[in-house]
């Protein structure tokens, strides 16, 4: 029985071990002499009423036990006891108001009830000691947890980032060495490589940098939120959309009224511009893309509709997970959905909004929504 | 215009000044490069620039600082060229009597176009107030303070219509939410920009055809706004 070592452990006790127990012991002092006078208390009531030795020894246990739950102290469940065991010879059984241990059979009450008492405070500091090893234990799980996912995010960014890299050194590099060689078209093209990649790069750092605006309070993601107005966070989007790709079609339907939201602007615009360059990469078609935000009882809701080829249903599931480029799953070549995605998520969360991806009849559907809407 | 407009380039990063130079000379601007805060501020004194292209980090000083130190003398055009990306430190650019500002990386085209917008500025500041803006559909009458979309007269409030034209007249600048409070409802106003985001909706509304896509008022999200100038 693991009980039996602890307590023997508890004998082998070094110096400062014993000091810092009685410190302990000290502290839990006051606890300890309420409980044992609550339960004087009801034994005497409990007496007035009964001779019932056995009850008391009962109400008695008890307290130690609750003194040991309250406490994690052993020197308080040891004193506890011996106080218990006396006070019941002391008050409780004939001769009363004197200590005799002489009665047949008192002796095996006495020792069998400081046995119990101090076995079972043993036991209830040690389950304490236990709930606090696993709360610790999980902590180091969660934090362990969180260390992978940022290492997944690393490597997934790492891996996104080589990709435009390489075709900007490549093209650059080509177009200083064979430039005599190559004709007008060639370079322009090279040019517009550059071009293309460096803009992907630049998105790719903007969604970086704006997780750098949310903080972490105790695991809890959150944001400095100001009152904005949704049509103008909206059109400030969709005009840098615009400005980035001036043949895309983005058709915009918002509410009559004016509604303000607290939020963080720059994330939503964020967000709203990864949901939009996803439906113009990742759609397949040259459709206008439906922008509807919409107010709703409990939440505003934005939706971003493309009228493509949809998302494959076995990608809903960890769509917003980050996993990104581990399988070309379209075969489209495009840099990888992935962290755009994910970080959608993390900043709608930081919001407390959810962000939901569905297929509609003709396409893809994604929805993020927004708490605490005011029309005015 | 017979003489170029004098342009100069305070930057410490060399290829970004290439590039710019790249950009601008072909322009028929001329243009001379400064890569420190000191040599930058000598050089305004001596070539008395039309407009100054401004990095906020600078190797030898805060370009915050080399703002206040030209203004306590000159009101030549300044705009902001600045990587960073925080709301706040473009705010305080202007604030301190920046005209405009661009963030890093920007297009060639709004350059020239911020370009063109303050050297327009920095002229009629010493000529006269212009009478009319005529953009789209869009005309405002200073004089006669009428409002008119397609031909149509449009009813605005005394506040409503006092937010516009501030606008206007500044046409193509950036306005700060806080400058704009502090000359359409006075220096003590409330600094909460509420009741100026509502009076801009509902001006929106009745300017704009869709206030979601605006063609005439934008917003520079935490920032301010920016009225279309051509």
């Amino acid at each position: 029985m693991p009980t039996g070592e602890y307590v023997m452990k508890s004998f082998h006790i070094n110096k400062t071990d014993l000091k810092a127990a009685a410190i302990n012991l000290v502290r839990n002092l006051p606890i300890t002499i309420e409980y044992m006078a609550a339960a004087t208390l009801i034994s005497t009531i409990f007496f007035h009423f009964s001779n019932n030795v056995t009850n008391i020894s009962i109400i008695y246990t008890l307290a130690i036990i609750m003194i040991a739950r309250a406490t994690s102290c052993y020197g308080a469940g040891i004193l506890a006891s011996l106080f218990g065991v006396f006070w019941v010879n002391f008050a409780f059984t004939y001769p009363y108001l004197t200590l005799n241990f002489t009665m047949s059979g008192y002796p095996i009450t006495f020792l069998g009830m400081a046995l119990i008492s101090s076995l079972s405070s043993s036991i209830c500091i040690m389950i304490t000691k236990q709930n606090v090893q696993l709360q610790e234990k999980d902590r180091m799980l969660l934090n362990a947890e969180k260390e992978t996912m940022r290492a997944n995010l690393m490597r997934a960014m790492s891996h996104d980032l080589r990709t435009p890299l390489t075709s900007i050194i490549g093209s650059s590099s080509t177009y200083l060495s064979q430039e005599e060689y190559m004709s007008p078209e060639e370079k322009r093209k090279l040019v517009r490589n550059i071009e293309e990649d460096a803009q992907w790069l630049l998105n790719m750092v903007e969604n970086l940098l704006s997780v750098t605006r949310i903080q972490d309070e105790k695991g809890v993601a959150s944001v400095a939120k100001a009152d904005e107005s949704l049509e103008e966070v909206i059109s400030d989007s969709v005009r840098r959309f615009r400005k980035r790709f001036p043949d895309v079609q983005v058709r915009v339907s918002i509410p009559d009224s004016v509604i303000i939201i607290p939020m963080d602007a720059t994330l939503i615009e964020q967000v709203i511009n990864n949901l939009l360059e996803n439906a113009l990469f990742h759609s397949g078609t040259n459709e206008p893309i439906d922008l509807v935000a919409a107010a709703e009882k409990s939440a505003l809701s934005v939706s971003i509709k493309d009228y493509g080829k949809g998302i494959a249903p076995d990608l809903l599931d960890t769509i917003f997970d980050g996993g990104g480029t581990s399988e070309n799953h379209t075969g489209d070549g495009h840099k990888g959905v992935g962290i755009g995605l994910s970080i959608c998520k993390t900043i709608i969360n930081a919001h407390e909004g959810e962000i939901h991806a569905g297929n509609h009849p003709r396409g893809a559907q994604f929805t993020f929504t927004l708490p605490d809407w005011r029309e005015y | 215009m017979n003489t170029k407009a004098n342009i100069i380039i305070i930057e410490d990063e060399k290829n970004i000044c290439n590039f710019i130079e790249t950009v601008l000379s072909p322009q028929g601007y001329q243009v001379t490069s400064a890569y420190t805060g000191t040599d930058g501020l000598k050089l305004i004194e001596s070539l008395k620039p039309d407009v100054v292209l401004l990095d906020l980090g600078l190797p030898d000083m805060d370009g915050l600082e080399l703002i206040q130190e030209v203004r306590s003398t000159s009101t030549l055009p300044i705009i902001v060229i600045s990587a960073r990306t925080l709301e706040r430190s473009k705010v305080a650019a202007l604030d301190l009597g920046a005209d405009d500002y661009l963030t890093k990386p920007f297009g060639t085209a709004e350059l020239l176009a911020r370009i063109r917008t303050a050297l327009r500025h920095s002229q009629r500041a010493t000529g006269t107030q212009s009478l009319k803006y005529e953009v789209g559909n869009l005309l405002i009458d200073f004089e006669r303070r009428l409002v008119k979309v397609k031909g149509q007269d449009v009813h605005l409030t005394q506040i409503e219509y006092k937010l516009v034209s501030l606008l206007a007249q500044n046409a193509g600048r950036v306005m700060t939410y806080e400058s704009i409070i502090s000359k359409i409802w006075g220096p003590f106003a409330d600094s909460d920009n509420q009741i100026l985001r509502v009076n801009m909706a509902h001006i929106r509304r009745k300017l704009e055809e869709n206030p979601a896509e605006p063609q005439y008022i934008f917003t520079e999200i935490g920032v301010g706004y920016r009225m279309r100038e051509e």
